[in-house]
């Protein structure tokens, strides 16, 4: 049978379009590839079909993941569509068509004999861990106007992921993330949601310098992890291993010293 | 409220005094509990804990790990700021330290405060300063991070009470595994005055339980448990007593974690040791993998060691060690065996066991899969069988499996135990073929248990 190749764009709402219209139009489950952008290389006896976004499609499949999955399984398809990795498409795909087939939805990634699931499986995993790693390594500096700011330069597109975390620890606070890499800034106004801002919106935002203090406290932090290291024990290389390099770039006690 | 406040010091300098003051105590731990923020301040507290940096001896930096002061009436021999030493002294003040908590965590650098402090006057009064910092960070700054302190033994019950409910974890440092040791190197403290905080921390976490069941939001106490230190290698005890010590301490006093401090030579005197060759970090390392098993794998301390074998093996990790001497429970199939089981196989962890145990139900698992699990199958290739099978044609025989464990290398941290590894390669096969396997296991197991 001819494989059918759906290419969608590199989103949420891209790829669960995709997904929506491979059932949709009721194609061979096993025949159909998820593909994310262009290919240098086209694929002989292979049907090529471009799908765009549509969000409406898109908010079905979504609903659909939340009640087979649960939430937790839906944070990983999340996890999953923030990844560099480019065969996350399929990944994703598999992962939603083998939940929604054996009707065990929460428990679809220990599934390892299918190779997809422990593709989509290590993918989950490679993103929640850098997530996590954020948590504790991303820095905010406090600007002239009172605002919070973070740069970060992550693997995966996992700024908007990071929201809720910040969201709950600093509802009082006005905080930006910016993602250097990608020029994605997520905005959380004090008692508010937060929102996304990408693309040509990010050059009019213009940053003002440093609040007064915020050197001060720099440099009492690069004191404090200066001093509270053991000479005795120093371990380079463990803290390497620690605190990938990188991290390193963003974080203010490292770098100088 | 009077006690001496060096006014003419900067915030720098403090924080430069009490950080180095403070270094050597382990605990910086922000794990067990989960708290949202109610909108109404700042900050929460995730489960798995949260690790902000680390430092240049690769130890995690989690929290602001200070001393509120480091004056202290008490000679403890081992320790930096015992009162004969002529150091720098410098104290906090309350708001001082809320300062830099809040300034701190916001900037993410830290998930929380741990408080330790030396003894200003008397423990009460200590104590009570411990209880006005943090009073003023919950309910002044309305900050609902993770804190840690010291509840200092001695203190008057009550303010150890009070405090507790405003923290998450309390901790009360045994210091030295015997009470003879502690007489010999700490004379201004004792063995009693160190449990009955212990003892009173646990009632109380005990009791708020029962009314946690009862009345949903009735305040918390201590609700991420507590947990103890012991600085090995400053006085002459054997693993197996330490291991006990910590056993009873889990079982007795119900703690969530023991610290093990491998001694550092901060104080010249004649009732400690020389240590030349630097502190004894791989016995440390033994004694945390020990503490492992006996947390998570269900081991016992008397399994692990005995009187006859008091010391942990230098060149095995204590679960490799237990499994080589009773190699009559393996192999063991995966298919099949139980999650306690599987969890004393070497090269199996609480993850992989419990992943195994998910996986199994949808299809057999073969090697190939166990390794997608995460399973170290260098390790546990030599205890398992998969339908039956083991992977390769391997004897189930001590000798030949310890050579085997140790000629492939453990993660161990760079300070420790590389030379011995070089040394070991003296007898490797394939370079000196002369030797026949059954020797080279002869001289391998002398080697090892000396």
């Amino acid at each position: 049978m001819e494989e059918k190749i759906l290419i969608c764009e590199d989103s949420l709402e891209g790829i669960f379009t995709a997904v929506y219209q491979a059932y949709a139009w009721r194609l061979d489950k096993e025949h159909v590839f998820l593909q994310i952008g262009e290919e240098e290389n086209l694929r002989l006896f292979a049907e090529y079909i471009t799908v765009a976004p549509e969000p409406e499609k898109a908010e079905k499949v979504a609903s659909t993941v939340i009640r087979m999955m649960g939430e937790e399984g839906y944070w990983d398809l999340c996890c999953m569509l923030a990844s560099n990795d480019r065969e996350k498409g399929q990944a994703v795909y598999r992962t939603i068509v083998t939940a929604l087939k054996n009707g065990q939805g929460r428990n679809v990634l220990s599934n390892v004999k299918e190779p997809y699931i422990q593709k989509a499986f290590e993918i989950a995993r490679n993103v929640n861990y850098e997530i996590h790693h954020m948590y504790g390594f991303l820095r905010f500096a406090e600007l002239e106007n009172g605002i919070l700011y973070a740069k970060i330069g992550p693997k995966n597109n996992i700024a908007t992921l990071l929201a809720p975390h910040f969201a709950d620890r600093f509802p009082l606070e006005n905080f930006m993330i910016h993602d250097a890499g990608r020029q994605i800034y997520v905005l959380h106004p004090a008692k508010k949601g937060c929102f996304v801002v990408t693309g040509k919106e990010c050059e009019e935002l213009c940053l003002p310098e440093y609040s007064k203090e915020e050197l001060y406290f720099q440099s009492l932090f690069v004191e404090f992890c200066h001093t509270i290291a053991i000479k005795e024990r120093e371990n380079l290389k463990l803290q390497r291993n620690m605190l990938p390099l990188r991290f390193q770039e963003f974080m203010v006690e490292m770098g100088k010293k | 409220m009077d006690y001496k406040i060096c006014e003419d010091m900067t915030i720098e300098e403090k924080l430069t005094i009490l950080t180095d003051a403070a270094k050597y105590d382990v605990a910086c731990t922000s794990s067990g509990v989960d708290r949202s923020n109610g909108k109404t301040g700042m900050g929460n507290a995730v489960k798995a804990g949260i690790c902000h940096s680390f430092s240049s001896d690769g130890r995690c930096i989690s929290l602001l790990k200070i001393l509120f002061t480091n004056e202290c009436i008490y000679d403890c021999k081992y320790c930096l700021n015992r009162s004969s030493n002529d150091i720098k002294r410098a104290s906090f003040t309350p708001d001082e330290v809320c300062t830099l908590t809040m300034e701190f965590y916001r900037r993410n650098y830290i998930e929380g405060l741990f408080l330790s402090s030396g003894i200003l006057y008397n423990p009460t009064f200590t104590m009570e300063l411990i209880y006005q910092t943090v009073y003023k960070l919950r309910n002044v700054h309305r900050f609902y991070g993770y804190i840690h302190v010291k509840a200092i033994p001695g203190a008057a019950p009550e303010v150890i009470q009070k405090t507790g409910f405003l923290v998450d974890r309390m901790s009360v440092n045994l210091e030295l595994p015997t009470a003879e040791g502690l007489s010999r190197l700490a004379p201004n403290k004792s063995r009693k005055t160190i449990l009955a905080p212990m003892r009173q921390i646990q009632t109380g976490i005990t009791r708020n339980k029962n009314e946690l069941a009862l009345y949903r939001n009735a305040p918390q106490f201590v609700s991420g448990g507590q947990s103890s230190q012991l600085i090995v290698g400053a006085t002459a005890e054997n693993d197996y007593q330490i291991m006990s010590v910590a056993e009873g301490l889990y079982q007795k006093f119900e703690l969530k974690r023991v610290f093990y401090s491998a001694y550092v030579q901060v104080n010249q005197d004649k009732e400690l040791p020389a240590l030349p060759g630097g502190p004894p970090l791989l016995r440390e390392h033994r004694l945390y993998q020990a503490d492992f098993l006996m947390r998570y794998y269900g081991f016992k301390a008397g399994e692990l060691l005995s009187e006859e074998r008091p010391n942990f093996n230098v060149f095995l990790d204590p679960k490799a060690d237990w499994a080589v001497r009773h190699l009559e429970q393996f192999p063991v199939e995966v298919n099949r065996a139980d999650y306690g089981t599987l969890l004393r196989v070497p090269g199996i962890g609480v993850k992989s066991a419990k992943r195994i145990v998910q996986a199994r139900k949808n299809a057999r698992l073969g090697f190939e899969e166990l390794k997608k699990i995460g399973v170290v199958l260098k390790r546990a290739l030599y205890f398992i069988t998969c339908d039956g099978k083991m992977m390769y044609r391997t004897k189930l025989e001590e000798d030949y499996i310890v050579r085997n464990l140790t000629y492939v290398k453990e993660k161990l941290p760079v300070e420790v135990g590389a030379v011995r590894y070089e040394q070991l390669n003296l007898f490797d096969m394939e370079q000196d073929t002369s030797i026949t396997y059954g020797q080279i296991s002869k001289m391998d197991t002398k080697a090892l248990y000396g």
